[in-house]
């Protein structure tokens, strides 16, 4: 019982301090679609694949959010039928590449000039791999249906048919209609959009913090850390801890600094780095994104990806 | 528009109540606090004027809302009440580097989280030996040996709590009860346990505290 009076208290702090988090990702997607007149500058972005992401990486400095905040602001750029390495390299690459987190990774790390630089250099080739990576699925087997829908009904009709529309004079009623006149949406029907995609983005997000929750409370983390000096072993260890803690990245730096001194350098980037990108708080909101094969892409990718760079620092600095 | 009104309004209330109980208190690091009592003043928002649009419209509660909205109601009917024990247990104890004021303070005025930090930098125990210790904190139980007493700090919530415990030689007629918080009256000293040298509270007084309205540490 006292197990269970834990988890529910560790799910209460997880959620009500990611809430805020996703509440200003969906007022700077709200915003942003209030604002900008949709096919202006999003048609402006470079669609070359390797260019794109790492636009859309640098786009993170424009958002000082936590993952939970970055969601909806992806989620809206692919909606609004932006390149997807950029909405990808944006969504990977953005809770690291923010002031805030470059900040409280140096507020904790003052000390450890090589991490300042490894931690932003390591998300961003995170980011762009991942995006080159999911970028080979077609649209259809990448993006969350609804997205894609709405997506489609983004692109001119030079791009896409009717059909692959699925509204117009064949087919059915988008669910969503999207004007791509350029004319600025009324306000009110954005507030009302932003409100049901919020109110979609926390039940997810509180599944995941029951899911982060239950899994802290039953898997002694002492277990993961004992393995501290073994090079590979303990890069896998803390990408295993860095997904189960589902901390957000604003302050994972913090949290890192508790247990620096007991485990390899490799294996402290590999936390750093692989926790913005995945973890259990995370993996509602990533259906709303994406399919579950991509999410699984997205999964694996990224681990392969933390766990290569935690081993190159490792012969570096060991 | 009436249930996505409605939810909005319950989900803005929970932040407010969760900001207003003091509850925060046992879930996050100050700095969030205002942080969840503005996002909910916003949800409150939100809720009001778009249960004030009456705009007639279907919209059917979805399963997912549903969820979400039970959630926020059980959120505010069962208040949090972790085991600090448990979690304590369940995480390696590594505190960030010792403020300077550590250093500063009287040995009476630090607190059971500044005794560690001060501890953990200085390689030798005996240099505090006879220091006076005014500290509280929580019974924190061992796998083996004598339980600490404790306290947990946190950086952003409670999922990242790092305990810091200190050795206490026990009087015989007290039984310290898991969980349970004391305030301790007493004297820094070193004893060797487990072939290593390590500073003990030797307690002159022991008192059994309610659990402290603000219990985690930055």
């Amino acid at each position: 019982m006292d197990k269970l009076a834990t988890a529910w208290a560790i799910f209460q702090g997880l959620l009500l301090e990611a809430v805020p988090f996703l509440l200003l990702g969906v007022a700077i997607a709200g915003l942003a679609r209030w604002t900008v007149p949709p096919g202006t500058w999003i048609e402006r972005l470079p669609k070359n694949p390797v260019l794109a992401p790492i636009i859309g990486a640098l786009m993170g400095f424009a958002l000082p959010a936590c993952e939970c905040g970055n969601v909806p602001v992806a989620r809206r750029l692919l909606a609004s039928g932006a390149p997807m390495g950029t909405a990808f390299g944006f969504l990977f690459a953005a809770p690291v590449l923010n002031p805030i987190v470059l900040a409280s990774t140096w507020a904790a790390f003052p000390d450890q000039p090589w991490l300042l630089v490894a931690r932003p250099l390591g998300a961003f080739l995170l980011a762009i791999l991942l995006s080159l990576l999911l970028v080979q699925l077609p649209e259809t087997q990448l993006l969350a249906t609804a997205l894609l829908e709405e997506r489609r009904m983004s692109q001119p009709l030079s791009n896409l048919g009717l059909l692959q529309r699925n509204s117009g004079v064949i087919g059915g009623s988008p669910s969503t209609p999207r004007s791509i006149s350029g004319r600025r949406p009324k306000a009110w029907q954005v507030l009302d959009q932003s409100c049901r995609e919020f109110l979609d983005l926390l039940a997810l997000l509180v599944l995941g913090c029951v899911l982060a929750a239950l899994v802290q409370t039953w898997l002694p983390r002492s277990w993961l850390l004992a393995v501290g000096g073994a090079p590979t072993a303990s890069i896998l260890a803390l990408m295993l801890l860095a997904v189960v803690v589902s901390v957000c990245s604003s302050v994972d730096a913090f949290l890192a600094l508790g247990f620096a001194a007991q485990i390899t350098p490799g294996a402290l980037l590999a936390f750093l780095l692989l926790g913005p990108v995945v973890d259990l708080k995370l993996a509602g909101l990533f259906t709303v994104l994406m399919r579950p094969r991509a999410i699984l892409i997205t999964a694996v990718g990224a681990s392969l990806g933390v766990l290569l760079i935690g081993q190159w620092i490792n012969l570096w600095l060991l | 528009m009436l249930k996505r009104g409605t939810l909005l309004l319950l989900w803005g209330l929970t932040l407010l109540w969760s900001f207003h109980s003091g509850r925060l208190d046992l879930l996050l690091r100050g700095v969030f606090h205002g942080l969840v009592g503005v996002t909910g003043l916003v949800l409150l928002m939100l809720g009001v004027s778009i249960l004030l649009k009456r705009e007639k419209q279907n919209e059917r509660w979805r399963w997912p809302w549903l969820l979400s909205g039970v959630m926020a109601a059980l959120v505010v009917i069962l208040p949090p009440s972790p085991s600090f024990s448990d979690l304590a247990s369940n995480r390696p104890q590594g505190l960030p580097n010792p403020p300077e004021l550590a250093f500063v303070l009287p040995p009476e005025q630090r607190s059971l989280t500044e005794w560690v930090r001060l501890l953990r930098s200085q390689p030798d125990p005996d240099l505090v030996v006879g220091n006076p210790v005014r500290i509280s904190g929580f019974v924190w139980r061992q796998p083996q040996g004598p339980p600490l007493i404790a306290r947990l700090t946190v950086r952003c919530c409670l999922a990242d709590a790092t305990p810091a415990g200190l050795a206490v030689e026990w009087p015989l007629s007290f039984t310290p009860k898991t969980n349970q918080w004391l305030a301790i009256n007493g004297t820094m000293s070193v004893q060797s346990r487990n072939k290593r040298r390590i500073p003990v509270v030797i307690p002159q007084n022991i008192t059994p505290i309610a659990r402290p309205e603000r219990p985690l540490e930055p």
